[in-house]
């Protein structure tokens, strides 16, 4: 346990400065060569790579560049239009669901919410009153939502001054996070018929609005910490220095929470640009994205590497500058979170 | 501009933090809210700001009803105890914030800003940032921030309690001649009786969320409505010595001391403030006890006599010399006598 | 002040704004939990207790009642999801020892906390409950010729994943915590991993696998395992797909665990070493205990997380050999592809409450004493 003993390298043991940097350098190497390896392949002719291991390109092989030109000018669209998409989705998404997720968190943060579980109940009735409606009695699904509006309004009118046991901000906060845990395969079908419904099967529109959902509580979660810790003073002197809402929220808030907007931001970009399974669902050739794109080139006459290596590539490279860039805002970013949660 | 509260209350919950208060600012009067802490001075700030809602009751600023008025539309300005500067802006956009909002053109806002900071003596620093600035000077780019749209009434929430204690004194000084060159109605929350008493046009002494006293410093600190009031004024506090009342004799312990007032309380409070104490020799004093402490502060010396039942605390002389331990009588002043009822603290005149 | 603002539609306007703000500001968010979440999940339940048929004019939902659970549970589905069952085995018999040593101790100090509340019984009654079933499930198909489910294969991948990801994610951090040289060098590095599109390091695991052609194919043939083909033993398959899991997360363990650990409190290490305790002593008083709340914070996120895995089986392996290493969400997508919905909305119900209450029993006895503790 001589690795405990002493808190700085300059009075470690000479044996246990081995151990340490030997442990980190295997990291280093475990980390870096599979992405060493895909870089090699992207290089390699088929012959190349079907030969045998070679390692080292002109030592053990002649790097060609045939499946860059391959991906790049010979499918040409077949490859921009994913990666468009994928740009498109990924940035609208995290736009939107930073925007919507903020704006929840900082009023969770700021204001007293008393919903009324009666309230609430009425409207879970009136949403189950129109599944039925829709679902099993095949009523217009249009009719049958404003059959529904109409009674959750009217049901609230009424029973607006029977008493009842209301919820507090930790409980909608709660409700919000806690939408992680929900598998996205569940909510897959449904999501899939409605988008189906509305005719906006395959297209942006849909997986934007997917994604922004499916990553809502992340923004809710990490922002919510950052926004309790942005005193109140603030506000309160914007408040009578004449200033609205919306523009204290954009003008004074935001800005003073730029580490934890950068880091969740980051975050959510990476889990849109790399989404797989609602993209599997939602989308077939329009709006298909790179990761179906990559897990496409399965197809038939057997894994292509070289191409697929390719592909890898111009997936990753774009996320890790743009992480290596901003990376030091990541581990604080998820650090508050974690700690408080 | 005037400020009325009529009646104001309010309730966390089913916890009552302010009493109805009645409070009645004239125009470009300079009004201290002085109590403890949970007293309910800042509740009352932050209702006139607009920041708390008012449970019950009206709160009127020049003449116009705000009660539910937005705090943005009330046209007051407050300067917070942690002065709220916003980090991200440099001096001269905190000290502009107010007139960017009321998109004023920028010839005549920047005009504006640099006359406050003149006034405030911040020109040299408008280009820097908040955390730049040391705490003196943050107190000032906030002032001006407050100053810079001339509001109908500036509220400070104990705006010095954060300086050190030197720089403290040269900002109420500061603050006073200020308010008194501008005009502007103010009302001004602190725990600090010192502030208040050296600030205030009046002072509204509260406590337990009930206003105790509503006066001039000189009345609150003469004349005390009862035996809070006088407690929390003065410093050293004032002397008490728990006895009965009965017609114009004060009765404590073996002492019978002669009182301005009539009365008959069974139990009694005799306030009498150290500077109207006066050491003396046993024989020809009021109350007789020993010298419990000496404390020599400066320009007097501060004496501690145990009594029988009590500690009196005299103010001498800065020459005073004598033991610890030696008896002494103390003599107090008949004119300076204040009692009170044990019970509720009232004032007997 | 003489820009008082006039009383027009866009002030009073602005100002119903800043009276409602608060809801207005949760709305859009709830709107689209709602509409995404709550509204689909709902109509999932539905569709679980129904059987979907293709008609000439589309589509018809015929409700089923339990049909579709039935069918996964105990019938012809049940190979699937749950595996096949074969007489127990001596590895069969040590899960079910150790899932009785561990419900024992779990109830004792239970019993012994003096905490006994209503619903802390019934918590543990669902955690127990669901702990033991799914230890005698382990144990009931794991025997020779039996076959665990996509059930036990996504259990699994949680628990061997995120157990993998947090010893060596918390490892890395500590040794780079020792205010080593490079640091930061090795900080990046370790980052990278989580930036790469999980469909890409199932090929690139491909790659990386290969027998044959493979970079550490050389290694095999040394070792004389040459011949054997991880991809058509299931747990060698199975295997692959958690070291390929682990390889994109461990830096995210990392990350936090090292943030965690350089924000340490100073004062309460110095107070222990001039105290003349050991390094050891002050790593298991003072450090460990400082970072163990984040540290069951970010387990319960990758367990999450975890649950939902899909991408990696489906491209690393195809969820083979058979369905060996299918875990549920590629279980109940290939189940949606055949057309089954019931079947497969069935699937992920089993998958949402499985998670949950795993979760949620985490959230309740790891979690939530081990942030206690701290304050």
């Amino acid at each position: 346990m001589s690795i405990f003993e002493s808190k700085k390298l300059g009075e470690m043991a000479v044996g246990t400065k081995i151990v340490v940097y030997g442990v980190l350098g295997i990291w280093t190497f475990i980390v870096l060569f599979p992405l060493y390896w895909v870089l090699i392949t992207s290089f390699k002719l088929p012959i190349a790579v079907s030969g045998g291991p070679f390692y080292l390109p002109f030592v053990d092989f002649l790097p060609s560049l045939h499946a860059w030109s391959y991906i790049f000018f010979d499918l040409g669209n077949d490859t921009f239009r994913p990666y468009f998409n994928s740009v498109v989705v990924a940035v609208f998404s995290t736009l939107l669901v930073m925007i919507t997720g903020s704006l929840a968190a900082y009023a969770l943060s700021r204001f007293t919410f008393r919903p009324r579980l009666l309230t609430i109940l009425i409207f879970i009735l009136a949403v189950a009153l129109v599944i039925v409606l829709v679902a099993a009695l095949g009523v217009n699904w249009l009719i049958a939502v404003t059959v529904g509006v109409a009674l959750a309004v009217i049901g609230a009118g009424m029973f607006r001054r029977t008493p009842s046991p209301t919820l507090g901000n930790p409980d909608i906060l709660f409700w919000m996070i806690s939408q992680r845990i929900f598998p996205p395969v569940v909510a897959a079908i449904p999501i899939y018929v409605m988008f189906q419904q509305v005719r906006l099967l395959d297209t942006h529109v849909a997986l934007i609005l997917t994604y922004t959902a499916v990553n809502l509580p992340i923004v809710v979660w990490l922002m919510y910490d950052f926004f309790v810790s942005i005193p109140k003073d603030l506000e309160e002197s914007a408040e009578l220095d004449g200033a609205s809402r919306i523009r204290i929220f954009f003008e004074i808030i935001l800005p003073l929470s730029k580490p934890g907007l950068v880091a969740t931001s980051l975050l959510v970009l990476i889990f849109s640009w790399n989404e797989y399974l609602l993209a599997l669902f939602l989308s077939t050739a329009n709006a298909q994205t790179m990761p179906l794109l990559v897990a496409a080139q399965n197809a038939t006459r057997g894994p292509q590497w070289w191409y697929m290596s390719v592909l890898i590539i111009i997936m990753i490279v774009p996320v890790i500058l743009l992480a290596l860039v901003l990376q030091r805002f990541i581990a604080k970013g998820l650090l508050v979170g974690a700690v408080k949660g | 501009m005037t400020v009325r509260l009529e009646k104001v209350a309010k309730f966390f919950g089913s916890v009552r933090v302010l009493h109805e208060l009645d409070l009645d600012v004239k125009e470009g009067e300079f009004l201290v809210l002085l109590g403890a802490s949970g007293s309910g001075k800042t509740t009352a700030l932050r209702m006139i700001a607009g920041l708390e809602t008012v449970s019950s009751g009206i709160i009127t600023i020049a003449g116009r009803d705000v009660t539910n008025v937005l705090p943005k539309n009330r046209d007051v300005a407050m300067v917070f105890q942690s002065y709220a500067l916003y980090p991200h802006k440099t001096v001269a956009e905190n000290i502009g914030y107010p007139l960017k909002i009321r998109r004023l053109p920028r010839p005549e806002m920047e005009a504006r800003i640099k006359d406050v900071a003149d006034q405030v003596q911040l020109t040299p620093y408008l280009a820097r940032y908040p955390r730049q600035l040391s705490g003196g000077q943050r107190q000032r780019v906030a002032l001006a921030r407050a100053m810079v749209r001339r509001p109908k009434v500036f509220l400070m929430d104990e705006p010095l309690s954060n300086l050190d204690a030197k720089l403290r004194g040269h900002m109420r000084a500061e603050l006073g001649h200020m308010q008194h060159a501008l005009g502007i109605t103010t009302i001004y929350v602190t725990h600090d009786q010192i502030e208040a008493m050296t600030l205030a046009h009046r002072v509204a002494l509260l406590e337990g969320g009930k206003l105790q006293q509503l006066d001039t410093p000189a009345n609150i600190y003469n004349d005390p409505a009862n035996l809070f009031v006088a407690q929390f004024i003065g410093s050293p506090s004032m002397n008490v010595v728990r006895g009965t009342l009965d017609g114009n004799l004060f009765m404590a312990g073996g002492t019978k001391i002669m009182v301005p007032v009539m009365g008959k309380v069974a139990e009694a409070v005799l306030g009498v403030r150290p500077e109207d104490c006066a050491l003396t020799a046993p024989e020809d004093a009021d109350v007789n006890g020993n010298i419990y402490a000496i404390e020599l502060i400066g320009d007097h010396t501060l004496v501690t006599v145990k009594t029988e039942s009590d500690m009196l605390t005299v103010k001498a002389a800065k020459d005073f010399s004598a033991k610890v331990g030696n008896a002494v009588g103390v003599r107090l002043s008949k004119d300076n006598l204040y009692l009170f009822e044990a019970e509720r603290g009232v004032r007997v005149r | 002040m003489e820009h008082t603002p006039l009383e027009t539609w866009q002030t009073r306007a602005v100002d119903w704004f800043d009276r409602h703000s608060g809801r207005l500001f949760v709305l859009p968010a709830s709107l689209l939990i709602l509409a995404f979440s709550i509204f689909p999940l709902i109509i999932s339940a539905w569709l679980a207790l129904s059987r979907f048929k293709l008609g000439s004019e589309g589509y018809e939902l015929i409700f089923v009642g339990w049909n579709n659970f039935r069918k996964l549970l105990f019938g012809s589905e049940q190979y699937h999801l749950l595996g096949t069952f074969m007489p127990t085995s001596w590895l069969g018999w040590l899960i079910v020892a150790a899932a009785i040593v561990l419900i024992g101790w779990g109830i004792r100090s239970f019993v012994t906390s003096g905490h006994v509340t209503v619903m802390g019984t019934i918590g543990r009654l669902i955690a127990f409950g669901l702990f033991a079933a799914l230890a005698w499930l382990f144990a009931a198909t794991i025997g020779d010729k039996g076959q665990i489910g996509s059930l036990s294969t996504t259990i699994f991948y949680v628990f061997l994943g995120v157990a993998i990801q947090f010893v060596i994610g918390a490892g890395l951090a500590f040794l780079c915590s020792l205010r080593i040289r490079g640091r930061s060098f090795f900080r990046v590095v370790f980052f990278v991993p989580l930036m790469v599109t999980p469909v890409g390091i199932a090929y690139t695991f491909r790659m990386m696998a290969d027998m044959t052609v493979g970079p550490i194919s050389p290694l095999w043939h040394w070792l004389g395992l040459g011949g054997f083909s991880w991809a058509t033993n299931a747990w060698s398959a199975r295997l692959v797909v958690v070291l390929g899991d682990s390889w994109q997360w461990i830096p995210f363990m990392f990350l936090v665990m090292l943030a965690a650990f350089e924000s340490q409190p100073k004062d309460e290490l110095e107070a222990a070493e001039l105290d003349g305790a050991s390094g050891f002593q002050i790593f298991v008083d003072i450090t460990w205990p400082s970072v163990a709340p984040v540290a069951a914070t970010i387990v319960l996120i990758r367990m999450i997380e975890a649950f939902k895995i899909v991408d990696l089986p489906n491209v690393l392996t195809n969820g083979g050999p058979g369905i060996a290493s299918e875990s549920l969400t590629l279980h109940a997508f290939m189940q949606w592809r055949a057309l089954d919905l019931g079947a497969s909305a069935a699937i992920s119900y089993v998958l949402l409450f499985t998670s949950t209450i795993i979760c949620v029993s985490f959230f309740n006895f790891v979690v939530n004493p081990a942030r206690r503790a701290r304050q």
